[in-house]
C-alpha cells in the first residue's frame, strides 16, 4: 500500500512537472540564428527565456554580422545541413529563401494574433508563392525624423520664412527638405542640416530606392518602379531615377564631412546626439533620440517627402500631380523569423516564432531601447500608453502616426524582392558609389546598372524573374 | 611480387590515396565546375558552357580592375616591409638599448587578426573623429576622405598591410642576421671596412636566399589579402579596392555563381604561378649574380 501511495505521488509529481510545460518541449534544444547584437538579437534572447520558461525547452542563440547572414543561411539551407532550426532576416531574401523554408502552421495564420498583423506586412512581405513562409518580427520603413525644438523655434521660424518664402515646417517634397538641410547647414543652431547613408555596404541603397520612389512608383502604373512589369526591362536609368539621384548625392553638402563612409548605424547616433536638425532612417532613430541621446521631448517623426511630377516609364516623360504625392518606401520590410525546412525541430521551432511575435512579447520590444524592434501589429499603433516610457504625448502622435501614415498611404512604395537579390544590389551599390564619390556622372552609373540589371535577367531566365516581379509588386500573372 | 615489394605498396598507396582525395580532389571538381554555370540562387541545373566563364572573366574590366588593384597592393607594401623590415631587424641585431622590448613591440602587430587591424584602422582614418583627421587638421587638412576616395583608401590600405607584416620581415631577417658568422663580420672590421660596404658585400648576399624567400611568403600572402579590405572599404568606392580574392567571393558567396567563382578562382591560380615563376627565376639570376 505504502509502495502503491509513493508510485501515485511520484506520478503526480511528474505529471505536474510536465504541466508547467505547455507545450512541452524538454530535451529540445533550438538554434536561432539573427544579425550580431543588440538590435534584433536581443529581443530574440528576452523572448527566448520566456519560451524557456514555458516549454522547458532550450535556445541557442548565434549571432553573424550582418553581410554574413544571407551567405551563411543559404549555404547551410541549400546544403541541408540543419544547423538553423530559426533565421532572422530580411523580406528581400525571401524569394532566395523559399525554396528551403517550411511554411508556417495553418493554425498560425488565423485568431486575433494573425488579424492584428498590419495587412502589408500579413498579405505582402510575409508570403511568396502563394504561401506564407516567414513571420514579421519587425515592421520596417524609412522615415524622416526632425527636431521639434529647431523647427518650431521662433527665430529660426522667422529666419526661415525671410529666405525661402514659405513657413518652416517638417518637409513635404524634396525640394523643401533641402531648402531646410541648407537653412540649418548654415545656421549656428546646429551643425549639420540631415544625414544619409551612403557607405557601400552601409543600407546605402535603400536610401537610395527612398529618393527614387518619390519620382519613379507611378501611382497609375503599379510595380512600374524598378522594372517594366510587361518585359521586365530595367527602369533604373530613366529620368525619374535621375532625378532621385542627383537629389541624393547633392544631400550630401548638407551632411556631417565623410558621410560617403557613413552606413544608417552612423546616422542614428548623429541625430540622436543633436548634431542633425534631420535625418532620414528607419525607426529606430526616434527611439534612440528619445531614450539615449540629448534631444529628448524634442523627436519628431514625419513620413518622407514626396514629389508632384512622378516619370511615366510609358509615355516617357514627366506626369505633374495638383497635390504632393507622397510615395513612403517601406525600405528593407522589418526582419522576419523563418523555420527551414531541414529543421529537425520545426514544431518547437514554430512555437518559439509564435513567443516572438506574439502581441505581447513583441509590444515589449517595441518599447525597449536596442532591441531595434520597431511597430508592426495594429495593437502596437493603438495602444498609445504602452509608449509613454520612452516617448511624450507628441512625440508617440508623431512616431506612430508617421509610420501608420506611411503604410496606409494609397502610393506606398514596396522593395525589391527578386531571386538574386544580391546580384542586382552589388552592381548597383558598386556603381552608386562610384556616382557619389565622382568617379563617374550618375546618368553613366545609372546605364551601367541597366545594363547589368537585363544581363542578370536574362542569365536567371527572364520569364522567372518577371513572373517573381510581378507576385513581389502585387500584380496578377500574365497569361 | 615480393613481400618486400607488397608491404611497400601496402604502406605507399594509403598515403597516397589520401593525398589524393584530400587535395586533387577539390581542385579536380573546381576544374570542372569552372566549364558549368552552376548558380545557388536563383537555383539553376548546371549546363557546360567550356570556356565562357573564363572568358567572361577576362572580357570583364572588374577582373582586370582586381588584378592592377591586388598588384598595387602586394608590391608597394611589400617593398616597404622588406626595406623597413630589413632596417628594424640589423637595428635590433646591433643591440641598441632597449632592444628586447622594440623586439616585442614590433612583432605584435603581426599576432592581431586582420579583422580587428582593419576595425582599429576605420577608427585611426575617420574623417570626422579620428586621430589621424585631427593630426592633419593642425596643417589645415580637415576632413580627409581616407576610406571615400580611390587613391587615399588604397594608400590606407597599404599603409595598414605595411603595419601588420613588417614584423614578419623584422623576425626572419633577424633570425637570419643571428645565424651569420662572426668571425667575417671581425675580419671586415680589422680590414677597416666601412658598415655600409660591410652591409653591401657582406651582409646582403649571404641573406639573399633568405631575402628572396621572405620577399616570396609575403607576396603570396599577399595576393590573398581579403580580410581587412572586406572590413574597411569593402572593396570601394566602387570597386576601387576589390581584390582578386574579394571578387572571388563576392562571386561565389554574395551572388552564389559558383561556375563564375570557380573559374575566376583558377585564374587567379595562374596568376600566382605565372608571378611565382617569373620571381624564382628572376631571383635565381640575381643569386647567381653573387655567387
Amino acid at each position: 500500500m505504502k509502495k502503491l501511495f509513493l508510485t501515485a505521488a511520484l506520478l503526480s509529481s511528474a505529471s505536474m512537472a510536465h504541466a508547467t510545460c505547455a507545450p512541452d518541449y524538454s530535451g529540445v534544444t533550438l538554434t536561432i540564428s539573427t544579425q550580431n547584437g543588440p538590435f534584433i538579437a536581443s529581443p530574440l534572447q528576452t523572448a527566448a527565456e520566456s519560451w524557456e520558461a514555458k516549454t522547458c525547452g532550450k535556445v541557442d542563440l548565434v549571432e553573424f554580422p550582418f553581410s554574413e547572414l544571407y551567405p551563411k543561411f543559404l549555404t547551410a539551407m541549400s546544403q541541408k545541413t540543419g544547423d538553423f532550426d530559426v533565421i532572422g532576416f530580411i523580406p528581400a531574401w525571401l524569394p532566395d529563401f523559399s525554396t528551403f523554408l517550411s511554411s508556417m502552421p495553418t493554425e498560425m495564420q488565423s485568431g486575433p494574433a494573425w488579424e492584428d498583423i498590419h495587412p502589408v506586412y500579413r498579405e505582402r512581405l510575409m508570403s511568396w508563392g502563394g504561401e506564407v513562409k516567414s513571420a514579421t518580427m519587425d515592421g520596417d520603413m524609412h522615415m524622416l525624423n526632425y527636431r521639434a525644438d529647431l523647427f518650431e523655434d521662433a527665430d529660426n521660424m522667422a529666419a526661415f520664412k525671410e529666405k525661402y518664402g514659405y513657413d518652416l515646417a517638417a518637409p513635404v517634397t524634396w525640394d523643401q527638405y533641402y531648402d531646410i538641410a541648407e537653412f540649418f547647414t548654415a545656421s549656428d543652431a546646429v551643425d549639420y542640416g540631415t544625414a544619409e547613408a551612403y557607405r557601400r555596404g552601409g543600407q546605402q541603397f535603400w536610401y537610395f530606392f527612398s529618393h527614387a520612389a518619390s519620382y519613379t512608383n507611378h501611382p497609375d502604373q503599379p510595380g512600374s518602379m524598378f522594372f517594366d512589369p510587361e518585359t521586365m526591362d530595367a527602369q533604373i536609368n530613366n529620368a525619374g531615377w535621375l532625378k532621385a539621384l542627383e537629389d541624393y548625392k547633392r544631400g550630401l553638402d548638407f551632411n556631417p564631412p565623410g558621410a560617403l563612409n557613413n552606413g544608417s548605424g552612423d546616422v542614428r547616433p548623429l541625430y540622436a546626439g543633436g548634431s542633425l536638425a534631420m535625418n532620414i532612417d528607419w525607426a529606430d532613430s526616434g527611439v534612440m533620440g528619445a531614450t539615449e541621446g540629448t534631444i529628448k521631448g524634442n523627436v519628431r517623426t514625419a513620413v518622407l517627402p514626396g514629389s508632384n511630377k512622378i516619370w511615366n516609364s510609358k509615355t516617357n516623360q514627366w506626369d505633374m500631380f495638383d497635390d504632393v504625392v507622397a510615395s513612403p518606401f517601406l525600405a528593407f520590410g522589418g526582419w522576419q523569423l523563418a523555420v527551414p525546412a531541414d529543421s529537425k525541430n520545426s514544431e518547437a521551432a514554430w512555437s518559439f516564432v509564435q513567443e516572438v511575435t506574439s502581441p505581447e512579447v513583441s509590444g515589449q520590444a517595441i518599447v525597449t531601447g536596442n532591441t531595434g524592434v520597431n511597430p508592426y501589429r495594429f495593437s502596437h499603433y493603438e495602444n498609445l500608453e504602452n509608449w509613454s516610457s520612452i516617448f511624450t504625448p507628441e512625440e508617440a502622435a508623431s512616431y506612430l502616426g508617421a509610420q501608420r501614415a506611411s503604410l496606409d498611404a494609397p502610393n506606398v512604395a514596396l522593395d525589391l524582392r527578386l531571386p538574386g537579390f544580391f546580384s542586382y544590389t552589388e552592381i548597383l551599390e558598386i556603381e552608386l558609389s562610384k556616382a557619389l564619390s565622382g568617379q563617374v556622372e550618375p546618368q553613366v552609373a545609372l546605364d551601367a546598372i541597366a545594363a547589368e540589371w537585363d544581363k542578370l535577367t536574362d542569365d536567371f531566365g527572364r520569364e522567372n524573374q518577371l513572373a517573381a516581379y510581378r507576385a513581389s509588386m502585387g500584380l496578377p500573372a500574365l497569361n | 611480387m615480393t613481400r618486400d615489394t607488397l608491404s611497400k605498396h601496402a604502406f605507399m598507396w594509403p598515403a597516397f590515396l589520401i593525398v589524393l582525395i584530400v587535395t586533387l580532389f577539390p581542385l579536380i571538381y573546381a576544374l570542372t565546375v569552372s566549364f558549368q554555370t552552376v548558380r545557388i540562387v536563383p537555383p539553376m541545373p548546371p549546363e557546360y558552357v567550356g570556356l565562357r566563364n573564363y572568358a567572361e572573366i577576362l572580357e570583364s574590366g572588374r577582373f582586370w580592375n582586381a588584378i592592377g588593384v591586388t598588384a598595387t597592393i602586394v608590391f608597394i607594401s611589400v617593398m616597404f616591409q622588406y626595406v623597413i623590415g630589413y632596417a628594424l631587424a640589423l637595428t635590433l641585431h646591433h643591440n641598441v638599448p632597449g632592444a628586447s622590448l622594440y623586439r616585442v613591440a614590433f612583432l605584435l602587430p603581426m599576432f592581431m587578426a586582420p579583422v580587428c587591424v582593419a576595425l582599429i584602422a576605420r577608427m585611426l582614418f575617420h574623417p570626422v573623429l579620428g586621430p589621424v583627421n585631427e593630426f592633419f587638421t593642425l596643417f589645415g587638412l580637415a576632413n580627409i576622405p581616407f576610406l571615400t576616395n580611390p587613391t587615399l583608401a588604397i594608400s590606407v590600405l597599404i599603409v595598414i598591410e605595411i603595419w601588420q607584416w613588417t614584423p614578419f620581415v623584422v623576425l626572419l631577417m633577424l633570425a637570419g642576421l643571428q645565424g651569420l658568422p662572426n668571425e667575417v663580420f671581425e675580419a671586415a672590421r680589422v680590414d677597416n671596412i666601412s658598415t655600409w660596404r660591410r652591409f653591401r658585400d657582406i651582409t646582403f648576399p649571404m641573406l639573399l636566399p633568405l631575402s628572396i624567400a621572405v620577399i616570396f611568403i609575403r607576396l603570396i600572402e599577399g595576393f590573398k589579402v581579403i580580410d581587412t579590405i572586406f572590413v574597411l572599404t569593402g572593396g570601394g568606392p566602387g570597386t576601387s579596392t576589390e581584390t582578386l580574392t574579394l571578387f572571388a567571393y563576392n562571386e561565389g558567396f554574395k551572388k552564389f555563381n559558383i561556375g563564375m567563382a570557380s573559374a575566376l578562382s583558377f585564374l587567379f591560380l595562374i596568376v600566382v604561378i605565372l608571378f611565382g615563376t617569373v620571381y624564382l627565376a628572376a631571383a635565381q639570376r640575381l643569386t647567381r649574380r653573387y655567387q
